[in-house]
């Protein structure tokens, strides 16, 4: 199950900025830009369950939202989706499998910590460029673009 | 027998090179002959396991082989550079109260009046891994040297952690090689490194320093420093034989396998990733926990840290006087796929390698079972001065300790004498005071750090007195922390605390390493004064960073660079107790030319504050106070900021009077323990004009100032007086009603009055008749107060 964070819109302007600057920076001038947070969460539970969690445990409920599914109402943007590669330490990831097995009782199988940036641009390639210069490390980090 | 190399000890030069690239263990051809001999005399071949050890323990990183091996420069052979200046300066000084130096982890002054606590000190360097990953370098690099204080004498509890960098500059626009991260990318994950492990640890963050300069473009440089409080009874550590070898905290896997050879090498284009480190803050917070309370249980004899080398490393240091079995089949594994020997030199973090008395295990394991912290015995101490380790039966070590420790063999390094650049006067300023004072002030070298430090928690432990932003609106620059370490004491009516600052000075470096030296301890010492230290009781740290030692240039101006640490830590009695070398910090640039750091020393200072509720801050406090400058203005503006914008070829550093310093800076002392001097801040980057801009805009305050009557050396122009950056001067705010003492204290030092601290206005700076320059507060702070991040 993915899980996906964010910040409410209105409480996500600086984030924005910064992430609209930095892309900016590395030479991809960008106007729309949102930020998630995913953790990847690999156990046989229910949607009941992995929501409780995301109330309960990954999410501020009065700063950010969360969806179980795609994160709705982006259109026309690319989606990167970052990932530490699984021969690197997740430790947020780790963390977070302990927290979640205190707070239901079971252990799921793994939790891995990634982040999802939403960007609006021309060129797939140029944001591909650009995004390794600026949001992975490709030695520890995996990524994939997708236009949605 | 684990995997066998087979014909080693038959193999030419050539071949041996080959396979020392093969495996990646950065052995020179005398080292490899010297392990091959060794073999031959065995009669046998060696392990994988065995060389890999060899690698590791013979490492720059391990032994400091560069730094402590024989130079010869300009005639004069040391045999041993390290011992022959930066120890030699501490045995030669023999303060009584420096209670370990050089042979542990880290260096311990005492601390405090009862006698009953020490203080340890350390800071190294994590360049290589944060040039390939700067989060998770910067991350293991904080967490190593936290390690450092947890494994110095028994374990002493981390109160501070400083942090110091150099990135390349972030509006550079020199073409990058495939692979390399740029500046931006490197200064950003470097600092989230840094914050998020320190943080995470419950250690505040709040010393250090940020150095931009396209020469570290490709390899930055991060220094990070941990300080710690210990027991005075807890400095001695002990192995015995019989005693089991149990390593606590963190699992082993593949990741950091080569992290110490990889310190011996340039960084290509290609660098494996195993050699990434991954930290994990949470685990070292648990072994922290862990070590406190069986330190005072007495529940281990010895412990020391799982760094550079791993097991290797660890054990073999523990061991050195007694021999050690280590059976690896016992060690708690991330992966099971993994081979014995990676086991063994594996860098995985979060690990610590305690002595611990069989008798004594049960209590131990409560102690790590209430801490949620794994551990596992791998084996024990013997008597048989034997390394021996084995896998399932199958032996992967089988070397004596004393050709481990001492079989390395040493080779006189060439070292040449630097030509210095030519000087050329700058005789009138470019553009206007004022224009090149906003200029300064928004200098990446100068500019505020607020986005970096705010990221850090300085308030955890709740020990931090004097924070890294100062002054009215607390966001105005320090020149020191100060540290009230209760947490650690658990004692709140003993107001002892400790202040802790830098000198860091690379520009000077590329025009004079030994000035290099001198000026970067004197801005450390004085940056102590400015917060009210006891300066008589510094002690200080060495960190170099170079190029490649195999560069006779490189070598003389490291040569020169020490030489001047002696010279300036007898002059300001200010022993050293620890430091840390990093070589082989050059890259190949875009073109495919080799491109070197330029040499860097930081010096790291500390020293006891009697009472911390007595420390001082940088800002003007109160409208009607005199301004002071103690110190003597000299010509020239070599390894200035303003030399860098206005004048390259001004090349002109002129020498360190250290007698005439350590005169002034105590009579100023005396002053600031009477409470005469409110405010003090020394005079560096940017020069006097800086100091006082400042000075203003940290206390809301204005100023009126004539520089006609500040003690100047004879011929200074108007710009070396505004922006010059030559040492041992410092600015001074004296209370009102106190000046007539004060003038008494320091009579006949050049100490000059410049004018008062006005409650409206601006800055106005003149010299006589003549205004220098005139601006707003707002002005400069605004110029100065950028968003670096």
């Amino acid at each position: 199950m993915l899980i996906e964070i964010w910040t409410k819109d209105a409480l996500a302007v600086n984030e924005k900025r910064a992430l609209a600057e930095r892309l900016s920076r590395a030479g991809l001038p960008v106007k729309n830009v949102r930020l998630s947070r995913l953790y990847s969460v690999d156990a046989p539970w229910s949607a009941r369950d992995f929501r409780a969690l995301a109330e309960e445990l990954l999410t501020d409920r009065i700063t950010e939202k969360y969806s179980l599914s795609n994160r709705p109402g982006l259109k026309n943007l690319y989606r990167v989706e970052v990932w530490l590669k699984s021969s690197a330490t997740d430790v947020i990831g780790e963390s977070v499998k302990e927290a979640v097995h205190d707070l239901l009782g079971r252990p799921p199988k793994s939790v891995r910590f990634g982040r999802a940036y939403y960007i609006a641009c021309a060129s797939e390639a140029k944001l591909r460029a650009v995004v390794t210069k600026t949001l992975v490390n490709e030695v520890v980090n995996s990524f994939t673009v997708k236009r949605l | 027998m684990s995997e066998t190399l087979s014909g080693f000890t038959s193999l030419d030069e050539s071949r041996l090179a080959e396979l020392d690239r093969k495996y990646g263990w950065s052995l020179n051809t005398a080292e490899l002959k010297q392990a091959q001999a060794y073999f031959r005399a065995e009669k046998r071949e060696p392990t994988r396991g065995e060389l890999e050890t060899l690698a590791q323990t013979w490492s720059e990183h391990c032994k400091h082989k560069t730094f402590s091996g024989p130079v010869r420069f300009r005639g004069k052979r040391y045999k041993n550079l390290f011992k022959e200046t930066i120890v030699k300066a501490t045995r030669k000084l023999n303060r009584p109260w420096c209670l370990s130096v050089f042979k542990d982890n880290a260096g311990i002054v005492r601390f405090g009046k009862s006698g009953k606590w020490g203080l340890a000190f350390k800071a190294e360097t994590h360049n290589h891994p944060c040039a390939v990953e700067p989060y998770g370098g910067a991350e293991t690099g904080v967490g190593g040297v936290i390690r450092d204080v947890l494994g110095v004498g028994l374990g002493a509890k981390p109160v501070l952690n400083t942090d110091n960098f150099c990135f390349g500059r972030l509006d550079s626009k020199t073409r990058l090689p495939k692979n390399a991260l740029g500046p931006e990318r490197v200064f950003r994950g470097v600092v989230e490194g840094v914050r998020d492990y320190g943080n995470r640890m419950g250690i505040p963050t709040a010393s250090g320093g940020i150095y931009f300069d396209d020469g570290y473009l490709l390899n930055p440089l991060v220094f990070v420093g941990c300080a710690g409080l210990i027991p005075t009874d807890k400095i001695e550590k002990r192995t015995r034989p019989g005693d089991l070898i149990v390593s606590i905290g963190g699992r082993t896997g593949r990741d950091g396998i080569h992290g110490a050879t990889f310190s011996s090498a340039n960084i290509e284009e290609e660098t494996s990733s195993s050699a990434v480190q991954i930290g994990h803050a949470i685990n070292e917070k648990k072994v922290l926990d862990v070590l406190m309370r069986a330190r005072d249980r007495g529940l281990y004899g010895a412990l020391t840290d799982c760094g550079a080398g791993g097991f290797s490393s660890a054990i073999g240091e523990l061991g050195s006087e007694t021999g050690a079995r280590v059976r690896l089949e016992n060690a708690k594994l991330k992966d099971t796929r993994i081979e014995p020997w990676e086991i063994w030199v594996s860098e995985s973090q979060e690990r610590m390698i305690l002595a611990v008395p069989p008798g004594k295990l049960s209590a131990l394991e409560d102690v790590l079972n209430s801490e949620d912290c794994e551990y596992c015995v791998l084996g024990e101490f013997t008597s048989d001065k034997r390394l021996l380790v084995s896998f399932n039966g199958e032996t992967v070590v089988d070397l004596p300790m004393a050709f481990l420790h001492g079989g390395l063999p040493n080779f006189e390094k060439p070292a040449a004498l630097r030509k210095r650049p030519a000087h050329s006067p700058l005789l009138r300023a470019p553009v206007p005071h004022q224009k090149a004072l906003l200029a300064l002030l928004a200098h990446p070298n100068i500019c505020s750090r607020h986005s970096v430090i705010t990221q850090y928690d300085h308030e955890v432990q709740g020990g931090t007195v004097i924070k890294p932003l100062q002054g009215k609106y607390g966001d105005g620059p320090g020149d020191a922390s100060v540290i009230w370490p209760h947490s650690a004491t658990g004692d709140i009516n003993d107001h002892a605390g400790f202040a802790v600052s830098h000198g860091f000075n690379p520009a000077a470096g590329r025009i004079d390493p030994y000035l290099m030296a001198l000026y970067s301890v004197d801005e450390a010492v004085r940056n102590l004064l400015c917060s009210g230290a006891e300066i008589s009781r510094a002690a200080i740290l060495d960190n170099f960073c170079a190029a490649s030692p195999k560069d006779p240039e490189v070598m003389g101006d490291l040569v020169r660079a020490a030489e001047g640490c002696y010279d300036a830590a007898v002059g300001y009695g200010a022993p050293f107790i620890s430091g840390k070398d990093s070589f082989y910090n050059q890259s190949k640039d875009a073109s495919g030319r080799e491109y070197p750091i330029p040499l860097s020393l930081l010096i790291s200072a500390v020293a006891p504050v009697e009472d911390v509720r007595r420390a001082i801050t940088i800002n003007f406090k109160e409208p009607g106070n005199t301004v002071y400058l103690a110190g003597v203005c000299r010509k020239g503006l070599g390894g200035s900021v303003y030399g860098e914008v206005y004048a390259k070829n001004d090349t002109l550093m002129r020498p360190l009077d250290i007698k005439a310093a350590v005169k002034l800076y105590a009579a100023l002392l005396k002053a600031v323990k009477k409470g005469f001097v409110p405010a003090a801040h020394d005079v560096s980057q940017g020069g006097l004009a800086v100091t006082l801009a400042e000075m203003a805009f940290s206390g809301g305050l204005g100023a009126m100032l004539d520089l006609a009557g500040a003690a100047s050396e004879k011929g200074v122009l108007e710009h070396e007086l505004l922006f010059g950056e030559s040492p041992a001067r410092l600015v001074l705010e004296v209370a009102r009603e106190k000046e007539k003492e004060f003038l008494n204290l320091v009579k006949g030092l050049p100490v000059k009055r410049l004018g008062v601290v006005l409650e409206a206005g601006g800055l106005e700076l003149r010299l006589g008749a003549k205004t220098l320059l005139k601006e707003d507060l707002g002005v400069l702070k605004g110029c100065w107060k950028k968003d670096l991040l």
